[in-house]
């Protein structure tokens, strides 16, 4: 049978989320997620996360922006014609400074776009099962269940400390 | 910040986003009509001209570079107090992260209008941009006016994206907590951040590469903005040590500027459990060592001059301090250098009023040091012929007066309307204190 009830249990402290997670594991419950106020080392080792592929899109960014920022510095340099005190026309040097400039620039504009890509942003599904004291003062761990499970799933997260939340 | 608990901090902040009072909006207005004063004062100079400003020969930049170059100094320590203390992994840096981050967004802002101001035939800034057209004409990116325009460009999108996404996790909390219009404000703002654990996964990696890259980014965007003059061959200009100088002090300039805000803002809003004596205490430590990087930036200038025996040179330095400006060095040398040194007496910097005062006389400082560089090295250059003093005209002190006023109005603005904490930086900082209570 498909799962298809979600239960959030609601805590108060890092070491009961941790807990909960590691009783999820050796359980019939399916494990969600879990919504967390901020980052927390303690929930993200307990998850055992991968490291987050955002960073190949900052240096994607990175290097078109280091090509881009000297291409166009090259590029409108060489439309002007008249060489003024005998200096080069395409002045690498200065160019490295509009270069490194556009990097930085384009490195963040990948990291952002890598950030809404992987953290799939904006959406409101996220907010299909949430609970709005989880940005507030609690942890939300979501675990879903077959429809004859749902006793034995609030049970166990009340026997972890937490409140239960049922969604539709 | 141990004994707070996540629903205080919330509370406390949450509380800071009430309906405001009479005595705010009266404020509010009163900073409106100064940037009123200042829009009018413009909008004079650009039907008048240039020449409505006391800029001629030999001083053709006053007070606008001289305000470009101080909002832009305020505005990249305060990405460089956020992102580095970050990296650094600086606990007390979170209570005056977000204000930092706001003051980067808003001076930065500031600093492009004066670059606006000093054009006078401001309808002609496309010039500065590199877009085709049937003159032909590109930018010419060897001149350091350009590598400003591509510095301070790349600085204003990064720092306001960096100020957004600090702000998501936040945006989503005060969405959480609001009603009506402003929870769809909010709904919108914080793009259905919930912070689940695959958001937090990407955002603090994200994070991490904002903070890398910014810091990088303050650095050579404020050296750039020195090679404005360094690259001149002007005396007190044409030197390698403008970068350094520079950056040094901006980064003074700038943790001056939190403190500025910080104090009536824990004041006002009774954020003295979350932004405590320790954190305004610290700042006024780093504040030491800034100011001795900025006192030995002008020892090393005199040591130069002095050593390389030449006659302009030390001719200019002489002048500095002894000519027609020396007040204004003086004012510089004592509220950059002297003043903060203070900060090492801890009875001082654990004083809210001392710690305001000799905060808002580095601010003094700074924006004379600008005055002195600006216009003292072209008020008396290398032909005697050619020297001449400057003053600003009224229409500059309007304008001036408008960009302080400006800030000041959107800051309060953000201070109502948006957490002006960190709620997510702040519970972290309260889990790092009890790991490290514990430990």
């Amino acid at each position: 049978m498909k799962a298809d009830r979600h239960i959030m249990g609601l805590f108060k402290s890092e070491d009961q989320v941790v807990a909960a997670i590691s009783g999820l594991k050796n359980s019939p419950y399916t494990f969600r997620r879990v919504n967390s106020p901020f980052p927390s080392p303690k929930i993200m080792a307990a998850l055992k996360l991968k490291k987050s592929p955002v960073g190949w899109f900052t240096l994607a960014g990175g290097m078109i922006g280091f090509l881009a920022g000297f291409s166009l510095a090259i590029y409108s340099t060489i439309q002007w014609h008249l060489v003024v005190g005998g200096k080069p026309v395409v002045g690498l040097i200065p160019f490295v400074i509009v270069g490194f400039e556009a990097a930085i620039a384009f490195s963040v504009f990948g990291n952002v776009i890598g950030l809404l890509i992987m953290a799939r942003l904006p959406s409101d599904r996220w907010l299909k099962y949430y609970d709005p004291r989880c940005s507030g003062e609690y942890f939300g761990v979501l675990a879903s269940c077959e429809m004859d499970q749902i006793d034995g799933l609030q049970d166990f997260f009340r026997q972890q400390g937490g409140e239960v939340k049922v969604f539709n | 910040m141990a004994q707070l608990t996540y629903a205080q901090i919330d509370q406390s902040i949450l509380d800071s986003l009430s309906p405001p009072k009479k005595g705010y909006w009266s404020v509010v207005a009163g900073l409106l009509l100064g940037v009123l004063v200042g829009a009018a004062c413009w909008v004079y100079q650009i039907f008048v001209g240039i020449g409505t400003g006391g800029q001629n020969n030999p001083v053709a930049w006053g007070t606008y570079r001289i305000n470009f170059v101080f909002w832009v100094g305020i505005a990249y320590s305060g990405t460089l107090v956020s992102a580095t203390l970050h990296l650094l992994r600086a606990g007390w840096r979170n209570p005056i992260a977000r204000a930092a981050e706001t003051m980067t967004v808003f001076a930065v802002c500031i600093a492009g209008l004066f670059a606006l101001v000093q054009l006078g035939r401001v309808w002609q800034v496309y010039y500065l941009i590199p877009i085709p057209t049937q003159r032909m004409l590109w930018p010419n990116f060897i001149s350091p006016s350009m590598f400003d325009v591509i510095a301070v460009s790349t600085y204003l999108a990064v720092s306001s994206l960096f100020w957004y996404t600090g702000l998501l996790p936040d945006l989503a909390a005060v969405r959480d907590r609001t009603t009506g219009r402003r929870h769809e404000i909010f709904r919108l703002l914080s793009m259905g951040w919930t912070g689940a654990h695959e958001q937090w996964r990407h955002y603090t990696r994200g994070y991490l590469f904002f903070a890398a890259l910014a810091t990088p980014l303050v650095i050579s965007a404020h050296s750039v903005v020195s090679w404005d003059f360094s690259l001149g061959v002007v005396p007190g200009w044409h030197t390698t040590i403008l970068a350094p100088y520079f950056v040094a002090g901006a980064i003074h300039s700038g943790l001056a500027m939190v403190v500025t805000l910080m104090i009536p803002l824990r004041r006002i809003f009774n954020y003295q459990k979350i932004i405590t004596l320790e954190v305004l205490e610290n700042i006024a430590k780093t504040i030491v060592l800034t100011g001795l990087i900025v006192g030995f930036a002008y020892g090393s200038e005199y040591f130069i001059a002095w050593y390389s025996h030449d006659i302009v040179e030390m001719e200019t330095f002489r002048w500095f301090a002894m000519g027609q400006y020396r007040w204004e060095f003086y004012i510089m040398a004592l509220g950059n250098s002297l003043f903060p040194m203070l900060f090492v007496f801890r009875k001082i910097r654990r004083s809210i009023t001392l710690l305001f005062i000799i905060c808002l006389l580095v601010n003094l400082g700074m924006w004379f040091e600008r005055f002195v560089i600006i216009v003292g090295g072209v008020a008396h250059g290398f032909s005697p012929y050619a020297w001449g003093l400057y003053a600003p005209t009224l229409i500059e002190y309007g304008i001036m007066l408008g960009s302080f006023c400006l800030f000041f109005f959107l800051f309060l603005l953000f201070v109502k309307h948006l957490p002006s904490v960190s709620m997510t930086e702040m519970k972290e900082t309260l889990i790092q204190g009890a790991v490290n209570h514990e430990s």
